[in-house]
């Protein structure tokens, strides 16, 4: 077997004409998994990634190089009006070198949905399972011990243990980790098990190049064939073309940029599915609550996530249910997420070791009238779409309610204070005052909303007039183009996605690789 | 069908999505022009190493910006000692085209006297009034019922921050203490294939030295 080669753009210096049995563009959950099966298989493949190939050498724990480098659009990405912010990944290895590395099977009941609703009886619990037996093994996850979790998650699990809500470990992808708390920056011992140190390197010793720095443009396709993906190579510091291009003549080509960049290529490919690509598009919406304790919390140490709840994941017919698990809190990220003038800002600062933040992550998708988000070309953008995204009535009573949770559980777990993240924060000094968050302004851009799972958008399903690529991730009018990734996904999750994708990409590899 | 590079979408939007919204459009044209444009901004000092992408005016308006949302507070660094303005100067040279676009339409929007004259009956620009006209202004912005308002605010508001809490020298007025020491090797090898042998470290996989999975743990009732 020849080793093959992971290639940055510094190095791309005239423009290239590739040939090989399949094309991947993105090296995140998606892509790398599916290289990396390809690969085995005994597949020739390219891989495309229009982030740089950033590694521990350079992962030094500080939040600017972290968001310049390591984000989509430098931590900025956001629906139009703002009203969500887009956290996502954007270098080698995608949104798992920087994600929190919790590890959850896909539920049950989320795969009878699609089944029942979407046509989908390719994937199940029974024909992932496997999969997810060599992923968890290869990626060490494993739950983490109560004993380590740090102070941040521990008011989570103690407010849960308090008020008799379901509580669990969160299973993380770790190996040799240090407890050190910067998951979200680049891990700087390769102890997180990301693409970028595992799978990624695994696929290149069994022979997949990857190019990095180098951004798929457009699929020219004729009749019911892909035949290249045109791409261009980044300029590393600015991040603008070079001018070089690479050209990439594929038997089989993959679409693994993630829920907000595939149906981008496609749609500037004119792969539209009649307006579909783009839709659908869910973001398991977070709201966030601050609570401020007497003792030092120092969220920004130790693992980020650990401690989870499913108490409120299924709320009944016609609420939307939420799940529950904290972030770390690092200062740049905690003052420009949180709400108010600058002086209370500047104040709220002077407490940032105290502060506790808890996040109530919304299950998205599962009602049937519900639109979600719509990502659509910007004109003259390289990197940056239009946005939009469809709160209902029903966001907002699950929105307050899950809000006036995390303050009950932040006061059961000892906060002297709780602050909302709207404009004009609420301030609340005892339990008692919770109600008062029933006055609030629950519309988008009164309250800070925030997402950092990318879901939906290339939606898989049986009936073509309604879903955009097919049970097997074929997209439904071409022969030889699939989507691996979050984008395929037809609602959310109600847990985090990374081994969701992780294993759908594993086994498409398997009928990907019977389409070359 | 044949598609060819550069793919659809031509020239910039000049106003692009942040003129949704209650008169925004409107908004973001008073932004442009008008008599009362031409009243001054005040003048700063420019970087010693010159500006990336921003005009002096408009360095000048994210100068005057950052001094109100940077509040004084003992025990911080002063925007000065940071240079907030510079620095969001730099985080803007990086953003996408469109992006900067829209940012620089929001700072004259901020900065035109002829908005502020409409809303607040100030015939001054932004940098020019004093720091509680331009209090003011900007609570003005954080709660008003235009959407592009509340928007521009967010969007200036997080761009002065980051430019702010970037520096290390906010961390011990916060008890940050930064990455632990010790731990970032910045010799580490960087490996790329191509026939080189893969060194050996936590992401490489030995089968014999791994533990039997757990399944997957049951969640607990919760303990009252």
């Amino acid at each position: 077997m020849t080793q093959g080669r992971i290639v940055t753009g510094p190095e791309i210096t005239q423009d290239l004409n590739l040939e090989c049995d399949v094309c991947i563009v993105g090296s995140g959950s998606g892509g790398a998994w599916t290289a990396h099966e390809l690969a085995k298989q005994g597949k020739s493949v390219v891989m495309l990634e229009e982030g740089g190939y950033h590694t521990r050498r350079e992962f030094d724990m500080t939040e600017p190089r972290a968001f310049q480098n390591l984000y989509q659009e430098l931590g900025n990405r956001a629906t139009d009006d703002l009203a969500m912010t887009i956290l996502q990944g954007r270098s080698v290895g995608g949104g798992t070198t920087v994600n929190w590395c919790s590890s959850f099977r896909t539920p049950e009941r989320i795969l009878k949905i699609w089944r029942e609703r979407h046509g989908i009886e390719t994937i199940s619990t029974q024909t992932l399972s496997p999969h997810w037996d060599q992923i968890e093994k290869r990626l060490h996850i494993a739950e983490w011990p109560l004993e380590m979790i740090n102070a941040n998650n521990k008011v989570l699990w103690d407010g849960l243990g308090k008020l008799g809500y379901e509580r669990g470990l969160i299973r993380r992808n770790v190996n040799n980790c240090l407890n050190l708390g910067y998951c979200g920056m680049g891990c700087p011992v390769d102890a997180k098990q990301s693409m970028l140190v595992t799978v990624i390197p695994d696929a290149v010793e069994a022979g997949v190049t990857l190019y990095a720095n180098t951004s798929a443009r457009v699929l020219d396709w004729d009749g019911r064939k892909v035949t290249a993906v045109r791409a261009e190579v980044l300029d590393v510091a600015t991040r603008k073309p070079t001018g070089v291009k690479v050209v990439v003549k594929a038997k089989v080509t993959v679409v693994s940029g993630g829920a907000i960049n595939s149906p981008g290529l496609l749609m500037r490919s004119q792969l539209m599915s009649e307006g579909r690509v783009g839709e659908k598009t869910w973001f398991h919406p977070v709201l966030l609550m601050m609570g401020l304790f007497e003792h030092e919390v120092n969220a920004f140490r130790g693992a980020p996530q650990s401690v989870y709840s499913h108490h409120f994941v299924d709320r009944g017919p016609g609420k939307m249910g939420y799940f529950l698990e904290v972030p770390p809190v690092h200062p740049m990220l905690a003052s420009t997420t949180a709400t108010g003038s600058g002086a209370e800002t500047m104040e709220l600062m002077t407490k940032f070791n105290r502060l506790n933040v808890m996040l109530a992550i919304h299950v998205d998708g599962l009602s049937p009238d519900e639109e979600g988000g719509t990502v659509r070309l910007r004109d003259g953008a390289y990197n940056r779409y239009s946005i939009k995204y469809a709160f209902t009535p029903a966001h907002w009573e699950a929105f307050r309610s899950a809000c006036k949770e995390m303050a009950k559980l932040q006061f059961a777990a000892g906060a002297t204070m709780v602050r909302s993240l709207h404009v004009n924060p609420v301030t609340l000094n005892s339990a008692a005052e919770i109600d008062k968050l029933d006055d609030a302004a629950w519309e988008p851009m009164q309250v800070r909303v925030a997402t950092a799972h990318q879901m939906g958008g290339c939606r898989m399903g049986k009936d073509p007039s309604t879903s955009v690529v097919d049970p097997h991730l074929k997209y439904h009018s071409l022969d030889n183009l699939f989507v691996v990734d979050g984008s395929v996904l037809p609602t959310s999750l109600g847990v985090n996605p990374q081994e969701t994708i992780f294993g759908i990409a594993r086994w498409a590899a398997t009928h990907i690789g019977q389409a070359v | 069908m044949k598609m060819y590079l550069p793919p659809p979408g031509t020239k910039p939007s000049r106003r692009g999505v942040l003129k949704k919204g209650l008169l925004g459009g409107a908004l973001l044209a008073l932004g442009g022009g008008g008599f009362l444009f031409t009243r001054k901004s005040v003048e700063v000092d420019l970087p010693g190493d010159g500006l990336l992408v921003l005009t002096p005016r408009e360095f000048a308006i994210l100068t005057a910006l950052s001094w109100r949302m940077i509040a004084k507070r003992d025990g911080f660094p002063g925007v000065e000692e940071l240079q907030v303005a510079r620095g969001c100067d730099r985080i803007l040279s990086l953003v996408d085209a469109t992006a900067l676009a829209e940012t620089k339409q929001l700072l004259m929007l901020l900065e035109n006297a002829l908005p502020n004259f409409l809303f607040g009956r100030r015939a001054k620009t932004f940098s020019t009034m004093s720091t509680d006209e331009q209090d003011a202004v900007l609570t003005e912005w954080q709660t008003s019922r235009i959407t592009l308002r509340r928007t521009g605010f967010t969007a200036l508001r997080g761009l002065v921050l980051a430019a702010y809490f970037q520096s290390d020298k906010t961390w011990a007025a916060v008890g940050y203490p930064g990455p632990l020491p010790g731990i970032h090797d910045p010799n580490a090898p960087v490996w790329k294939g191509g026939g080189v042998e893969r060194p050996v470290g936590n992401g490489t996989y030995h089968e014999a030295l791994v533990a039997p999975v757990p399944a997957p743990a049951a969640v607990d009732g919760g303990t009252p």
